[in-house]
């Protein structure tokens, strides 16, 4: 199938490549393609019965290793929270043989399927070893390639993400988020910067977290659970919220019952700092 | 109960449907939107609703649905908003969504209107929701009050002119102000732009709370870049509303996590405002205090790191590689601020000066009248609570104001003596008049006094203290005290001498005759300073004192000085040789220019007083030279030659005194050499050394024996007859016709028996 002609030409001397990934992703693909009907109808469903979600939305510099974490614990989680992501660096640059040779590729129109069998094709034991594989073959599962965030534009719709299978494609297909949580402070002012640039023609509002989170794999997994459990608590109090002022009615809450999801917001998030005082937080309220 | 609830999951999903059908393909979209209104109306469930507002908003908000038929929509779909905000709606989702979609639709209306002067409806409709919207905002929940500021931005964005990009194209122009035509029907300039006006004090009022709303200032300041960028006439207003805005000011403690977390995103997203701005436009007119303002919230953050530093402490080992200095930043918060009001006006005083409260009944009262262990009880116990942070402010301010007033004070009184000093000038009158001069005097005396008399108050209170004059010295005291001057500055050559300085010896060689005396702070200076004390300083003075006949033997100053300075001199004569003949150098050329001055007083004055001179070199240099004669050894020519070489006149005492020497036989040498070494190299004294060089021979063969100490009896006898073909060589060469040689040489052996002279060391 897919892998038959990388084989090909990664001769003999490389260990096998693991097999595993290949069936899921296809199945995944396939499944996905095919039931999108199905999904959107039981979506709609959920929708009515309380089972509100916030959209989210992960940024890191090359959109590879830590939004991607994030990503993919925020779509792989029980609640399987609706997610995109991006990077908001110039171009994607992952480690090279040494630290002034990185590789680098242009974000949107090259996917983790080209720089993963680009990247074993060139040297499949020292990208094995330093995890970049690893993390490229994760990632392909995800979604099909890294995107910019300065290239975004709110409100397109992103149907076409839906049927390619993306993972935490439902839900987003809006084009619109409620969260954005970047995990580097260079990378939050860019996204801040950038919103602003975009002229906020949505008027949609937007809550902009920085999770600051050091470049590396192991980093990248707690802080992208760390990520998970913000996103918990956020979703939980809006939840909440649509409760309150749903079907029960407005009154019956009191104090800080009544509080709006968006007032807990800097509660929410001093108690999670508390809880993770090495992962630095930062937000602000931006609009989409 | 049930059925219901499944027909309404049914229509959600029918919806939800429909919706991604539009997602699909945007072209759908009129059909859909007019479709869903029936449903999704005023009076429908409340899931029905919420699923309606959220659809218009995505709705007008998507990039993909044409402008053209985003208008074409709008008239219905504004009916329809109305509708529900006059229900009056409830639920936040349903309302912020509602918010939202007027906001988009706002810019569409207005530009319908210009364009079609006619349709007065949709204009009122949309005023209508307008003026609900902002009468309901204060009242509203959170999140809707924050789609509500936003609906002001998109207001007052569209209600104030904006750039005209071709006046040949007005499609291609965007909605603002600008592109309404003078005598529309429907729409008023001056009244838009007015009401615009109003609208933006509203929104950057935001700014100006008491306590700031964290989520309400960050919609805001997220949302003004764009109003910044395209609407110049406001752009200044907005920048300077938000360099005004300071997040940390009405903070007060506890600094809880949340309120850190809410001052920190204030200060972060002003700050991205800021430098988005600057961006777009590093010329700006504001830059520089845009750049002070960003400077200013790091300081603060700095602030804050301390703060949180102290409370928490920061992890020592940086495990997890992240940034210590990101870390820190968490918690940002300054410390609490004390509130000083500025001083009481009025002339200043001590009371008022620490003064820092405003309460006039507090300032007023009077704590001498509580007793004094009552206080005691108080103010122990209140010390041991004063905060550090405070207090530390407290006394800067108190500093602060004492320095102003003494500049104040300082300047005052500057200014006074300059006008003073001007009047002076304006009185000088060129006539000379005896006898106005003491009225003046006294007149500018009173002056001074009656000003100082104005200051008296003033010092009384504060300024600067101005030392009494002090009672005059009496002659004695200022003896003592001048004596104890002259000691410190002998300490002060002690001092020098135990440093050595070969350097500086150098470079005074170098220096040679170009040299300052006194200007290099050695051993050197401070003895020329000395010895010009000793010697200049009181030239004149004594003649004086002796013409008064002050029958007490008095020690002048310069004697006491000459008299340490022997001393001192001989207490390592063979070190110290430098300083005397220093010392006798200034004496001579004193006792030279003392002589010329009486010299020329004489002259003029030409009366029986004659002017006398005691000549004070001729006095020391003999004492000097007996002091040190006495301890000379028949090594130390070069002592003595150097002596004698240098200083400034030989005399007859002084080759009386070298020529004593002969009496010891050990020094003979000694003394013929020095002599002979004059008459080498000091012509002048050629004349006075050959005389005594003369006597020494003859001595030598007369008296000496009859002088000689009586213990060296028996063998100076011999050497006296060894020393004699010494000097009697020197006489040979230099005097061949001296008598005394003549007979000399009739009595004595053969001169030729002397030893060589050079052949000493």
């Amino acid at each position: 199938m897919a892998y038959d002609p990388r084989r090909t030409n990664s001769g003999t001397s490389t260990p096998q490549p693991p097999p595993p990934p290949p069936p899921p992703e296809t199945s995944t693909q396939a499944d996905m393609a095919s039931t999108t009907q199905a999904l959107e109808t039981a979506n709609a469903a959920n929708a009515a019965t309380d089972s509100y979600k916030l959209k989210f939305c992960t940024v890191c510099a090359s959109n590879n290793n830590r939004s991607m974490e994030a990503h993919l614990q925020l779509s792989g989680a029980p609640t399987a929270f609706p997610v995109i992501s991006f990077g908001t660096g110039s171009l994607v640059r992952l480690p090279g043989p040494s630290i002034t040779q990185p590789n680098v590729y242009s974000f949107n129109t090259t996917s983790y399927n080209q720089m993963y069998e680009e990247l074993s094709g060139k040297d499949e034991r020292l990208y094995r070893s330093n995890g970049i594989l690893n993390m490229l073959d994760r990632n392909r599962q995800l979604k099909w390639g890294p995107e910019r965030f300065q290239d975004w534009v709110p409100g397109v719709p992103r149907v076409d993400h839906l049927s390619k299978g993306d993972k935490g494609a439902v839900g987003t297909e809006g084009g619109v988020v409620d969260i954005i949580i970047t995990c580097e402070e260079r990378c939050w002012d860019a996204v801040v910067d950038d919103l602003m640039n975009k002229g906020t023609a949505l008027n949609y509002p937007v809550h902009v977290f920085n999770v600051d989170i050091k470049d590396n794999h192991e980093e990248a997994l707690t802080g992208g659970k760390a990520i998970l459990d913000l996103a918990n608590r956020l979703n939980e109090a809006a939840v909440a919220e649509h409760r309150i002022h749903g079907s029960e009615g407005w009154e019956n809450g009191t104090g800080p019952a009544r509080q709006s999801f968006d007032e807990k917001v800097p509660e929410i998030l001093a108690d999670w700092q508390e809880k993770y005082p090495n992962l630095p937080a930062l937000w602000t309220l931006a609009w989409l | 109960m049930a059925q219901p609830m499944d027909n309404v999951v049914d229509q959600v999903a029918q919806l939800n449907a429909a919706r991604s059908l539009v997602l699909g393909d945007a072209a759908f979209y009129p059909q859909i939107v007019n479709g869903i209104l029936p449903i999704v109306g005023a009076s429908t469930r409340l899931e029905l609703r919420r699923w309606g507002a959220n659809f218009l908003a995505e709705t007008f908000a998507s990039p993909m649905l044409a402008v053209a038929q985003k208008e074409q929509l709008a008239p219905n779909v504004l009916q329809t908003i109305r509708e529900i905000l006059e229900l009056p709606e409830t639920d936040t989702t349903v309302l912020q969504s509602l918010v939202q979609t007027s906001a988009s639709l706002y810019p569409l209306v207005f530009r319908h209107v210009v364009n079609n002067p006619q349709d007065g409806k949709s204009w009122e409709t949309m005023s209508a929701i307008k003026q609900d919207i902002l009468r309901r905002m204060d009242s509203f929940p959170c999140p809707v009050k924050l789609c509500c500021s936003k609906f002001i931005q998109r207001v007052v964005q569209v209600q104030t002119p904006g750039l005209i990009s071709d006046p040949r194209r007005p499609d291609q122009n965007e909605t603002s102000l600008a592109v309404v035509p003078r005598n529309h029907a429907l729409l008023s300039i001056p009244n838009l732009e007015a009401e615009s006006s109003g609208l933006l004090d509203r929104l950057l009022g935001v700014f100006q709370e008491e306590t700031s709303d964290a989520l309400l200032v960050n919609a805001t300041l997220n949302c003004l870049a764009p109003l910044i960028r395209t609407r110049q006439s406001v752009a200044n207003k907005i920048i300077n509303a938000v360099l005004e805005f300071y997040p940390a000011k009405h903070v007060r403690p506890p600094f809880t996590p949340t309120i850190r977390v809410s001052v920190k995103s204030m200060e972060r997203t002003a700050r991205a405002l800021l430098i988005n701005i600057l961006k777009k436009n590093p010329n700006h007119p504001l830059a520089g205090r845009m750049q002070m303002y960003i400077e200013r919230l790091m300081q603060s953050r700095l602030e804050a790191t301390d703060d949180a530093s102290r409370k928490r402490g920061l992890p020592n080992e940086p495990t997890d590689g992240l940034d210590n200095a990101k870390r820190a930043r968490l918690n940002a918060l300054p410390p609490p601020m004390l509130k000083i009001p500025p001083m009481a006006p009025g002339p200043a005083s001590f009371d008022r000066l620490f003064t820092l409260t405003e309460d006039t009944g507090l300032s007023s009262f009077d704590v001498k009248q509580l007793p004094i262990d009552l206080v005691l009880k108080i103010v122990v116990p209140l010390l041991s609570q004063v905060n550090d942070s405070t207090l530390s402010q407290a006394v800067d301010a108190v500093r602060t104001r004492y320095q102003t007033i003494t500049k104040e004070q300082n300047l005052q009184r500057q200014q006074q003596q300059k006008t003073a000093s001007q009047d002076e000038d304006d009185d000088y009158e060129p006539e000379y008049q005896p006898m106005d001069v003491a009225s003046v005097v006294s007149e500018e005396a009173s002056a001074v006094a009656a000003e100082v008399a104005d200051l008296q108050p003033e010092l009384v209170s504060l300024g600067p203290f101005v030392l009494p004059q002090p009672p005059p010295l009496s002659e004695e005291e200022a003896g003592e005290i001048g004596r104890s001057a002259v000691a410190r500055v002998f300490g002060m050559l002690n001092a020098a001498e135990t440093s050595p300085a070969p350097a500086k010896s150098q470079s005074q060689q170098k220096l040679g005759f170009a040299r300052l005396a006194g200007s290099t702070f050695d051993r050197d200076a401070w003895s020329v300073l000395l010895a010009r004390l000793a010697t200049r300083a009181p030239a004149g003075l004594e003649n004086d004192q002796q013409t008064k006949g002050d029958v007490r033997k008095q020690t002048t100053i310069a004697e006491s000085i000459r008299e340490t300075l022997y001393r001192f001199i001989l207490e390592d004569f063979r070190g110290r040789l430098n300083i005397a003949i220093i010392w006798l150098n200034e004496e001579w050329y004193n006792d030279r220019i003392r002589m010329k001055s009486a010299a020329n007083q004489r002259d003029d004055s030409e009366e029986d007083s004659e002017p006398t001179v005691a000549l004070n070199y001729d006095t020391w240099a003999t004492r000097l030279l007996d002091g040190f004669l006495a301890y000379l050894d028949s090594r130390d020519i070069k002592v003595l030659v150097r002596f004698l070489s240098e200083v400034p006149e030989i005399t007859i005492p002084i080759t009386q005194r070298v020529a004593s020497l002969a009496k010891d036989p050990e020094r003979v040498n000694l003394c013929v050499q020095s002599l002979m070494y004059l008459i080498m190299f000091r012509p002048p004294a050629r004349e006075m050394c050959l005389n005594t060089v003369e006597d020494v021979y003859q001595t030598c063969k007369f008296t000496l024996p009859v002088n000689i100490h009586l213990c060296h009896v028996s063998n100076m006898r011999r050497k006296d007859e060894e020393s004699r073909p010494a000097a009697g060589k020197v006489l040979t060469k230099w005097r061949p016709q001296s008598t005394v040689l003549e007979t000399a040489a009739n009595a004595a052996p053969e001169p030729s028996e002397a030893k060589p002279v050079t052949s000493e060391p």
